[in-house]
């Protein structure tokens, strides 16, 4: 099975099951018996495949990641209750109290806070730059950084940084290049291609199949030598290339208690198997709602990578080839209008998930970076005037209906 | 051959065993989820055909439950 669309639809699930389901059941208990002491001293010992509790594995969440890891050639996946999960459990396994995370402010607002806010004050340094200038970048590399984090679409900022050229940067230093994936997942960019180490994921987004259920990733490409990592070189003369995933599920993980619960596992399996069908869609309305956009009276200023005249449009075509996800921004005359345009809105729904099926709108400035000073939202590359729109599956045509809707509000 | 698999010493009528072969030998579970640890390392995927074991080594089958470990 070589062709995306095939594999996601088929899975890795053997089909032994005892009553020969065709899709893995959702195994949605807590803990497993085993038929002697001995059996659980081994399980517990990593000697025998076996399952002991669901919040260190369970055959439903197994099998999602085992799609996923398919899906995305991978070394290994891990999957978590949630993106900031998957970000945080990579953070802590890769970086400790002293070192530093190299990373940009064009990020998701909680991310940016988790780093700032949450990791700062237990010591992690965490240094700036902008991801678009290589030479910073490589600047503010040193023995104690433990990470460069990166979103390969920032959002809602829709920068694009050249991985490729990064994780040259990264590969140089011995330090392990981690990105959110999130807004392309697999489907739209292979991170391992483009030399990521480690790629983190929130599948609630495109992956859960229409926001069914909150879930996040930790893909290991499998091409970082953990040698070099000064935190896990202990781990790397024991488990080698698996040093990282091996720290990851046997402490960080574990100990913080972020997995997955089973029926979400389930959920989201589902929604992989049309994430190829439904990322399609959502990349052609949001490039024929970006030109539209583009030529509006009324609109200031679109940012969409697929468009030609974005700064991003040459980076983000060599890079992801012919789509560039579903989620654009677009500036109206100021908040005020924003907030009325928003609420003159029947079809597209004002609330803060993305990549939904449905299409959904939000002002950045006054929720996601809400928490944030004027200066610090600007300098993060959001503002006032600006919308982001996450644009579904839905018919064009009903799109364009309501953001006319939306432009007339005042009639 | 004397080897020491997951704790337990065992006797292989075997002399000459490699990695792979061993796997088969003792009908591991899960062939392709398991990590192979060789006297405290882990042995390389790719290297479980040609990597031979020798009298008296540690064999360990660990494994990470959960996706991965396939490649």
């Amino acid at each position: 099975m070589k062709g995306f669309a095939t594999r996601a639809v088929h899975g890795t699930f053997s089909g032994k099951d005892p009553n020969g389901a065709l899709r893995m059941p959702v195994y949605d208990g807590v803990a497993f018996e085993h038929e002697n002491s001995a059996s659980l001293a081994q399980t517990f010992a990593g000697r025998k495949p076996a399952y002991v509790y669901t919040r260190l594995a369970n055959p439903t969440v197994q099998d999602f990641e085992q799609r996923l890891q398919s899906l995305s050639g991978g070394l290994a996946v891990l999957a978590l209750s949630s993106g900031m999960a998957a970000i945080s459990n990579t953070i802590m396994t890769l970086a400790e109290a002293g070192a530093n995370i190299v990373t940009t402010r064009k990020l998701f607002g909680n991310t940016l806070s988790l780093l700032s806010k949450t990791f700062q004050p237990w010591g992690l340094s965490v240094r700036y730059v902008s991801m678009l200038d290589t030479c910073a970048l490589e600047q503010a590399i040193d023995n104690g950084t433990r990470a460069v984090f990166l979103e390969s679409i920032s959002n809602p900022q829709l920068e694009v940084a050249d991985c490729a050229k990064i994780a040259a940067i990264t590969a140089k230093h011995g330090v392990p290049l981690v990105v959110d994936n999130t807004l392309l997942t697999p489907y739209l960019f292979d991170s391992k291609k483009a030399g990521v180490n480690i790629e983190v994921l929130s599948t609630t987004k495109y992956i859960s199949g229409g926001a069914t259920s909150v879930g996040g990733a930790i893909i290991d490409n499998g091409n970082f030598d953990w040698r070099r990592s000064p935190k896990l070189a202990g781990a790397a003369e024991r488990f080698g290339s698996m040093a990282f995933m091996a720290s990851l599920r046997q402490e960080v993980f574990r100990n913080f208690g972020a997995c997955l619960a089973p029926h979400n596992a389930y959920l989201q399996s589902l929604g992989l198997e049309t994430l190829s069908l439904r990322v399609d869609r959502s990349c052609d309305n949001a490039l024929a709602l970006a030109r539209f956009l583009a030529e509006h009276p009324q609109v200031a200023a679109v940012n969409y990578p697929g468009l030609p005249e974005a700064g991003s449009h040459a980076v983000a075509k060599q890079q992801f080839g012919a789509s560039f996800g579903g989620l654009l921004t677009f500036d109206l005359a100021d908040e005020e209008v924003c907030y009325a345009f928003m609420d003159a809105l029947r079809v597209i729904r004002r609330a803060t998930n993305l990549n939904d099926n449905k299409s959904l709108i939000l002002h950045p400035w006054s929720t996601i970076y809400a928490e944030y000073s004027p200066e610090e939202r600007l300098a993060a590359g959001v503002r006032p005037s600006m919308l982001r729109l996450s644009v579904g599956i839905e018919d064009w045509d009903d799109l364009v209906e309501d953001l006319e809707r939306g432009f007339n509000h005042h009639d | 051959m004397q080897l020491m698999i997951n704790g337990k010493a065992e006797t292989l009528a075997e002399d000459k065993v490699s990695v792979a072969e061993l796997l088969a030998l003792k009908q591991v579970e899960s062939p392709d989820m398991v990590s192979v640890q060789l006297n405290g390392r882990i042995v390389a995927r790719q290297a479980y055909t040609e990597q031979a074991l020798a009298e008296g080594d540690e064999v360990e089958f660990l494994y990470f439950m959960g996706g991965g470990a396939r490649g």
